[in-house]
């Protein structure tokens, strides 16, 4: 093994083979040092001696080290227009084939689940505002949920930081924040009071089946972070919260059909959504 | 600003309330099926009414939240009814009961030995596949006890592929033994080199 490495071969074939396995997430030999640094971080961080000792702490999840270990994989913090390749295919694909069957006037229900601080269904308020001629046309709905009150709290207020505006244009930002001293700058009321924020956690039926259904729901980056147990059960009741016909937008590491066989996989040009069959299921 | 802050509902409604679940469970609509068989999971007592209505159910969304259900509830009992549908010969109640019991393995641990020494070789294979989620000594131990006896290769394979995981030094002469007692099968020797090279390249200390 060359002196360099932290793992040798088989131990990263191995990590590797359990991280897909559990996650979904493909790590090739190309990205080995990405691996290991991470590997590293966390084996001193657990005070694990031994790459063997650290793996069977991983594999048991011993005091939540899968989700330290996943988080040190991805990036937590979130954005405006993050993976904006899906709020195109929401605006290109999804709406399209959600008002086929409905009237000018009626409602479309969009679902950011979990919320964060905001920044996802302002994004999608924005987004819309922007890119879809048909705006004016239905009533939309956009509800943000997150376990976490203290976020909500926050995305109520509206207020962000230069880093969460990083990849909106100086138009943008100009048209709909305000600014707020010198590092921050608040959303306008107007798009405030379009979003409406309420806790929930989607792995509880009873929390989630009073929000009804939705046309198009973004459940980003969080189910990677569930047991098996607890991400079925989340992918029954984001089922039951779609109408027939609607669709789940994932993070880019996620995959539905890993998870649950009650979805269909829809590929858009923009990106692979899941969709709630529009009829039976037998 | 065309966005509207207008609650618009749409809600399903509440699910069915416990006594009305065993008749649903049966006798409903589709979508009462399935709000029958998830509301079943908060009733521990139910197992058996699941399992006799999922033997019968013929749509998957509705088979696939009885399943779960019976994940959930997660008692010796509720893991004795999906193992009993791993002898199904609908490949899809097969693999339905094999994911439940990936998730309820708490449940089921104690039936696992017994599983594992099946007389069906398909169950011992999917055995095999579900000691992947126990800690790695308690796998080990299990699939070498398996190993030591096993007569079929492709359980054997099973076994091996999981300890080419979870599996310890503790592992390295029931591989031997098998390799040995299987030399004649060439893939068998391939993947007991694999898993005996995984095992031997765990590396001493000094490196975090």
């Amino acid at each position: 093994m060359p002196e360099s490495q932290v793992l040798n071969e088989e131990e990263f074939r191995r990590l590797c083979d359990f991280l897909y396995r559990r996650t979904g997430m493909v790590f090739s030999e190309a990205k080995r040092y990405y691996v290991e640094r991470r590997v590293v971080e966390r084996m001193s961080a657990t005070g694990s001696g031994t790459f063997a000792s650290y793996f069977a702490r991983l594999r048991t999840d011993a005091q939540g080290e899968i989700e330290q270990f996943v988080n040190a994989f991805t990036v937590n913090e979130t954005y405006f227009y993050r993976e904006d390749h899906q709020l195109q295919c929401l605006t290109t694909d999804l709406l399209t084939e959600r008002i086929r069957h409905k009237k000018k006037g009626d409602s479309i229900r969009i679902w950011s689940a979990p919320c964060s601080s905001g920044e996802e269904p302002y994004s999608v308020a924005m987004w819309l505002l922007e890119n879809w001629p048909l705006v004016d046309e239905y009533d939309i709905e956009i509800i943000g949920s997150d376990i976490d009150t203290a976020v909500l709290e926050a995305a109520r207020a509206g207020i962000f930081g230069k880093r969460a505006l990083m990849r909106l244009t100086p138009n943008l930002i100009e048209k709909y924040f305000s600014r707020l001293g010198e590092d921050n700058w608040q959303i306008l009321e107007d798009l405030r009071t379009s979003v409406q924020f309420s806790a929930a956690n989607i792995v509880e039926l009873t929390e989630t089946r009073p929000y009804g259904q939705f046309d198009v729901i973004f459940c980003r980056n969080v189910l990677i972070y569930f047991d098996d147990a607890s991400r079925r059960i989340a992918a029954e009741n984001l089922f039951e919260n779609l109408l027939p016909g609607g669709f789940i937008c994932l993070g880019h590491t996620e995959s539905m059909s890993r998870i649950s066989p009650l979805f269909e996989v829809r590929r858009f040009a923009d990106a692979i959504v899941y969709q709630r069959p529009a009829t039976g299921s037998t | 600003m065309p966005l509207v802050r207008k609650p618009t509902g749409q809600s399903p409604g509440p699910g069915p309330g416990p006594s009305a679940v065993p008749g649903n469970l049966v006798s409903g609509g589709t979508d009462e099926r399935w709000a029958a068989a998830r509301a079943a999971a908060e009733m521990p007592g139910a197992a058996s009414t699941l399992a006799a209505a999922l033997r019968n159910e013929s749509d998957s969304r509705v088979r696939e939240a009885m399943f779960t259900s019976l994940a959930r509830i997660g008692t010796p009992e509720s893991a004795d009814h999906v193992i009993s549908f791993l002898r199904s010969d609908s490949s899809n109640l097969r693999a339905g009961a094999l994911d439940a019991l990936r998730i309820m393995i708490g449940g089921m641990r104690e039936l696992l030995p017994r599983l594992l020494d099946d007389r069906d070789v398909d169950i011992r294979i999917l055995s095999c596949e579900l000691a992947r989620a126990l800690p790695g000594p308690e796998a080990t131990t299990l699939l070498c006890t398996l190993l030591s006896g096993e007569q079929e290769a492709n359980v054997c394979a099973a076994a091996v592929d999981v300890l080419a995981e979870v599996g310890s030094p503790a592992a390295l002469p029931a591989l031997a033994a098998c390799a040995q007692r299987f030399r004649g099968s060439p893939f068998l020797g391939f993947a007991i080199k694999t898993a005996t090279d995984r095992i031997n390249s765990q590396q001493p200390p000094s490196r975090a």
